[in-house]
């Protein structure tokens, strides 16, 4: 039976790229909706070895008029086609304070939750004092628009990718993602496995945001001054485990390994260049 | 430090009230979502080429391949609908498409329990109830099923139709002719095609269904093929 089904509501610091979920064909007038809570270890900023835990809203809804929300996002499908998704998507970039990054919403995914590895450090035992942002200005939450474009190689892989613009202190950062995702489907079975990888690539404005350090935030700070040009910023693998305990209840969860690359990577802020993101959550099909 | 653990507390709650009504909802027997079947089935429905000569069906398939049994049937559960869908010798049923039962969230469940089950959509050639197929409406319709095919899968877009299978019931004899047109210099007598044994369906555990395969080859488009019992289902193959 194919591809189809993903929840994914998670989404957390590590997870800044958008999350479309598969076209979801329904009678007119339906709709599909996850509502839940769970909780997340992630590093409080990109690149940090610092990690905090919290709790992890999940929600995902999609209308039969192609209408989505997953997590941190929003789009509309605007083709039914079972091969070809397009359709123009909104995202929420979380913003970030002295003490990390600001709080995230997740789906359920499109295909799947993750296994839950092991998570490399003991959650919040390390002393906190000098890692923190203290001294670098404050980034708002951003809202983004742009488009998606998704094609399924067969059902069960699909190619996606998706362009944002409106991220950073000028909203004039722009991000592309590109990605490929195994959906996991299989009726019959309660638990579904997905994975996907993908990279991102972002421009100079988007990068200096959110990785580079100015004289001013330097002279304030631990870090030294920093310019982040653009370039591939990121590449990323992650999988996702749904478990239906129910028609209505399922446990999700997701793994995300995410590595920075190019001039994130050479950032000040930046302390180790791979980092690992863990939750989990319950949530309630409507 | 406080703060996480009171959070990881909360999350074992909620696991815990989860559990217990996950556990109230859990059916006699194993399910599968109405809306994961839905998202499934409904393709065939939406999709806008020629399909005048197919049908589209929901199969059950048992994960441990022990098989159904006789008497397997489908139910379909919900706050208001339940819906009782009684399963061919191939495990198929017509799957209905309901918007009550799609905004209930109902679940299929099968009547065999501790029996995990698999759900697959099958598009077959729809059967003749004079038994007789002109070739070239054979040719037709696994055109038609490999449209489909292509429609739904991108990566089949090279495949061809070779022929068609029909499956026959283990309970009744199997048998298929061709007849050749008349009118020729000379008539030809019928051709029993042989009968061999196999699966329905590319996958399936039970491989011991009378099958006959014919393929359309070099066959003229005036040869009728003619079968003596009631095929369970005529598939299109595709190479």
């Amino acid at each position: 039976m194919n591809k189809l089904l993903f929840l994914a509501l998670s989404a957390a610091c590590g997870m800044t790229w958008a999350q479309t979920p598969a076209t979801n064909p329904m009678p007119d007038g339906s709709r599909d909706m996850y509502v839940g809570l769970g909780v997340q270890s992630a590093p409080r900023w990109d690149g940090t070895g610092s990690r905090k835990v919290s709790a992890l809203p999940v929600l995902q809804v999609q209308w039969s008029n192609g209408l989505f929300i997953s997590g941190m996002s929003a789009g509309m499908h605007l083709t039914d086609s079972p091969t070809f998704e397009y359709g123009p998507l909104v995202a929420v970039q979380p913003g970030r304070d002295r003490s990390g990054t600001g709080q995230v919403f997740d789906g359920v995914g499109s295909a799947g939750t993750t296994l839950i590895g092991p998570v490399p450090e003991p959650i919040d035992k390390r002393n906190l004092r000098g890692t923190g942002l203290d001294g670098m200005n404050k980034i708002g939450a951003r809202l983004q628009g742009g488009v998606f474009a998704n094609y399924y190689l067969t059902p069960q892989w699909r190619l996606t990718s998706s362009v944002l613009y409106g991220a950073g202190n000028d909203h004039d950062g722009a991000r592309l993602d590109l990605g490929v995702q195994r959906l996991a489907f299989e009726l019959g079975s309660q638990h579904r496995v997905s994975v996907s990888a993908g990279v991102s690539i972002v421009n100079r404005n988007y990068n200096q945001t959110y990785f580079g350090v100015s004289l001013e935030e330097a002279a304030h700070s631990r870090f030294s001054w920093y310019e982040a040009g653009g370039g591939l910023q990121e590449a990323h693998v992650g999988v996702r485990w749904n478990w239906a305990l129910s028609p209505s209840w399922m446990l999700t969860s997701n793994l995300q390994a995410k590595g920075l690359l190019g001039n994130a990577a050479k950032s000040p802020l930046v302390e180790r260049s791979t980092n690992l993101t863990v939750s989990t959550a319950f949530a309630y099909r409507f | 430090m406080r703060a996480s653990r009171q959070l990881i507390a909360a999350v074992a709650w909620l696991a815990a009230v989860v559990s217990t009504g996950a556990q109230a909802q859990a059916q006699a027997g194993e399910w599968v979502s109405y809306r994961d079947a839905y998202r499934a089935m409904v393709q065939f429905e939406k999709y806008g080429g020629p399909k005048n000569l197919l049908q589209s069906q929901l199969q059950v398939q048992s994960r441990d391949h022990a098989g159904l049994g006789e008497g397997a049937q489908l139910t379909l559960t919900g706050k208001t609908t339940q819906l009782n869908l009684p399963l061919d010798a191939l495990g198929r049923t017509v799957f209905p498409l309901q918007k009550a039962a799609y905004d209930e969230n109902a679940a299929l469940v099968l009547n065999r329990k501790g029996v995990p089950f698999v759900l697959r959509p099958q598009v077959t050639i729809a059967p003749r109830a004079d038994g007789q197929y002109d070739a070239a409406d054979l040719r037709t319709a696994c055109a038609q099923a490999l449209g489909f095919v292509r429609y739904v899968d991108a990566s089949q877009r090279a495949r061809q139709c070779a022929g068609v299978r029909f499956v026959f019931s283990k309970k009744e004899t199997a048998g298929v002719r061709l007849r050749h047109p008349e009118g020729g210099e000379q008539r030809l007598p019928e051709q029993a095609l042989p009968v061999t044994s196999g699966a329905a369906f590319t996958g399936d555990p039970d491989e011991g269904f009378p099958i006959v395969t014919w393929r359309f080859g070099t066959a003229p488009g005036r040869v009728q093929v003619v079968t003596y019992n009631a095929p369970l289902a005529i598939v299109p193959i595709f190479e």
